[in-house]
C-alpha cells in the first residue's frame, strides 16, 4: 500500500462512501433467511458516509467531531480496515494502531503477561518487540507496586478500570505511525488521564499521525491541530481547531 | 487467493498466539488437562467395545477395541474442530469489529489447536497398539502422514465454512451438532466399512451408487485409510465372509484431491463473505 508519491500523506480518502443494509431481525438464522426469501422483502440500505474526500498529512492530529450517527466512528473503522468501503478508496501509509474499545481481546483466565502477548499480537506487534517492551507496558499501566507484582496471576483478579489501563498501555506501546482513538481518552482516573495526554503529546512530538473521535471539546482543543466536523455523512466544516470548535458549539446551542 | 495467503503469512505470529491461547485456556483450569480431553474418547471406545463384543456383533475380531480407537481419534478431531470453529468468530467478534486482522486467522487458530490435540491423541493410540495389543507396525504406515494432511485439509475447509455460516445464521451450530451426531453412526467407526459394503442389500442392482457414496465419501475413506495402514486386516469371517480389501492407493489419492477441492472451495466462499461479518445485525 505504501507508495513513494504519497508518503507525505498518512491517510487519503477519495469519494469515500459506506452504506449498511438495514436488518430487521435481532440475529440471523436459516429459518429467518428462508422466510425472508419467500416474502421477498426488499433490502433497505442507509448511506452513512456520502462521498468524503479527506487528506491527512503525516504528523497532524485530527479530531473528528459531530453528533451521534454523523459517521465519525464509521470513518475511523474504514481507516482501520475493519469495514470495506462501498465505493471510493482509503489509502493508508504506515502502520495503524487502533485504540478502539480497549481490552476486547483479553481473556480472564490468562495471566496478565499472557494477555499482553495476545493483545499485542492482535495489534500487530512482533513477539521479540513485546518481550522488549513488557516492563514498560506494565509500568505504564500499573503504577502501584502491588498491582505490578501480580502479573503472573490471571487477569480476572483485576478491576475493569485496570484492564482498560492495560489495554491503553499496550496499544500505545505498539509504536504505530498512525494512531486511531475512539472515545477512549476517558480511561482511568485523573492521574492516569494526565499520563495518557503526556504520552499522546510525546507521540505528536515524534511526528506521528493521530486521528481521534471525541465529544469533549476540552480534549479536542487541547490535543487537535485540525478538526473535521461531520454531519449526516458529509464534511460540514474542516479547518483549524479553534474555528471549527467555535462554529460547532454555536450550532449546537 | 494468493493475496489472501500472503496476508495470512504476515499475521502468522497472531495465528500462533491465538493457538497458544486456545491450548492454554483449555489446559489451564485443570491439572490433568490433556487427560480430560482424551478420557471421553477412551470411555467411548470402552463402551462400544463392551457392547459390540458381548452383544456378538464383533466377537470375531481380534482386538476390536484397536479398530474402534483408530477411528475414534480422527472422528473426535473432526467433530470438535468443526464445533469449536462454528463458535470461533462470534467469540472474537468484539475484536474483529474493532481491529483489522485477516478473519480466517480465527477459525484457523481454533482448528490448529484441535490439530495439536489430535496429534497428541495418536501417542495414546500408538502406546496402546505397541504395549497392550502388541501389534507390529505395518509398512503401510507410510500412508499415515499423508492421511493426516488430507484430513487436516478436509477439516480446515469445513471449519472455515461452518465458522462463516454461523456468523450469519446462528442456528448453524445446532444443525452441525445434530448432523455430527448422525454422522457418528453413518461413518465406519463402530464397525468396518466392508461390513456395510459387503451387505447383500447393497449388492442389489441400482444400489451401486449408495455403496460408492458410502465407501468413498472423504471422511469414510480417511477413517478406512487409517485402519488399513495401521492395523492388520480383520479376519474375513468378522466382516461378512469376504477378505478385507488392501489399502487402495487410487482411492487415497482421490480422497486427497476431493479434500483439497473442499478446502479451496470453502476458503473461496469464506473470502467472499468475510467483509460482511462486521456488518451483521
Amino acid at each position: 500500500m505504501t507508495s513513494a508519491r504519497h508518503e507525505a500523506n498518512a491517510i487519503v480518502c477519495r469519494d469515500l462512501r459506506k452504506s449498511f443494509t438495514v436488518q430487521h431481525q435481532v440475529y440471523g438464522s436459516v429459518k429467518v433467511a428462508a422466510v425472508n426469501a419467500l416474502r421477498r422483502r426488499p433490502r433497505e440500505t442507509i448511506e452513512v458516509l456520502k462521498g468524503l474526500n479527506v487528506t491527512i498529512p503525516t504528523g497532524q492530529t485530527v479530531a473528528l467531531i459531530g453528533r451521534n450517527g454523523s459517521g465519525k466512528s464509521t470513518l475511523l473503522s474504514l481507516i482501520a480496515r475493519v469495514y470495506r468501503p462501498t465505493s471510493g478508496t482509503v489509502e493508508v501509509n504506515g502502520a495503524i494502531a487502533p485504540l478502539l474499545e480497549l481490552g476486547a481481546g483479553f481473556h480472564p483466565d490468562l495471566t496478565v503477561i499472557e494477555n499482553i502477548e495476545l493483545y499485542a499480537a492482535i495489534l500487530g506487534m512482533r513477539r521479540a518487540e513485546v518481550r522488549a517492551k513488557l516492563d514498560a507496558i506494565v509500568a505504564f499501566a500499573f503504577d502501584a507496586p502491588d498491582l505490578a507484582a501480580k502479573i503472573d496471576t490471571p487477569l480476572r483478579n483485576y478491576s475493569e478500570g485496570m484492564k482498560m489501563r492495560l489495554g491503553f498501555s499496550i496499544a500505545i506501546h505498539t509504536d504505530p505511525s498512525i494512531l486511531l482513538v475512539d472515545e477512549v481518552l476517558a480511561v482511568g482516573d485523573e492521574a492516569f488521564q494526565a499520563k495518557c495526554f503526556r504520552r499522546i503529546e510525546e507521540i505528536q512530538a515524534q511526528g506521528k499521525t493521530i486521528v481521534f473521535v471525541s465529544h469533549d471539546m476540552n480534549v479536542v482543543r487541547r490535543a487537535a491541530t485540525r478538526v473535521i466536523w461531520l454531519a449526516d455523512g458529509v464534511i460540514r466544516l474542516d479547518g483549524s481547531t479553534e474555528d471549527v470548535v467555535r462554529a460547532y458549539i454555536e450550532a449546537s446551542s | 487467493m494468493i493475496k489472501e495467503l500472503q496476508e495470512l503469512w504476515r499475521f502468522r505470529e497472531l495465528l500462533w498466539q491465538l493457538v497458544r491461547r486456545d491450548l492454554k485456556v483449555r489446559y489451564k483450569n485443570s491439572r490433568f488437562g490433556f487427560f480430560w480431553s482424551i478420557a471421553p474418547p477412551l470411555m467411548q471406545v470402552a463402551c462400544i467395545t463392551f457392547v459390540f463384543k458381548y452383544a456378538g456383533f464383533a466377537n470375531r475380531f481380534q482386538s476390536y477395541s484397536a479398530y474402534v480407537l483408530v477411528a475414534i481419534i480422527p472422528w473426535t478431531f473432526f467433530q470438535t474442530a468443526i464445533l469449536d470453529a462454528s463458535q470461533s468468530i462470534l467469540h472474537m467478534y468484539g475484536v474483529i469489529k474493532k481491529v483489522y486482522l485477516p478473519r480466517e486467522v480465527v477459525p484457523l487458530s481454533s482448528t490448529i489447536a484441535n490439530f495439536i490435540h489430535f496429534m497428541l491423541s495418536w501417542l495414546v493410540f500408538f502406546a496402546y497398539l505397541i504395549f497392550y495389543v502388541r501389534a507390529p507396525i505395518l509398512p503401510t504406515i507410510i500412508w499415515f502422514p499423508y492421511l493426516i494432511v488430507v484430513q487436516m485439509m478436509l477439516v480446515t475447509g469445513l471449519a472455515l465454512l461452518v465458522s462463516c455460516l454461523n456468523v450469519f445464521y446462528e442456528d448453524i451450530k445446532y444443525m452441525a451438532t445434530v448432523l455430527l451426531n448422525l454422522l457418528f453412526f453413518l461413518l465406519p467407526i463402530m464397525y468396518v466399512a466392508e461390513q456395510v459394503a459387503n451387505a447383500p442389500a447393497l449388492a442389489a442392482p441400482g444400489r451401486e451408487w449408495l455403496r460408492l457414496a458410502y465407501m468413498y465419501n472423504p471422511m469414510s475413506a480417511i477413517i478406512t485409510g487409517y485402519r488399513k495402514c495401521l492395523l492388520q486386516p480383520p479376519h474375513p469371517a468378522a466382516i461378512g465372509g469376504r477378505p478385507s480389501l488392501p489399502l487402495d492407493p487410487v482411492a487415497m489419492l482421490i480422497t486427497g484431491a476431493v479434500s483439497l477441492g473442499i478446502l479451496l472451495a470453502c476458503y473461496a466462499y469464506f473470502n467472499s463473505r468475510k467483509w460482511q461479518f462486521v456488518e451483521r445485525p
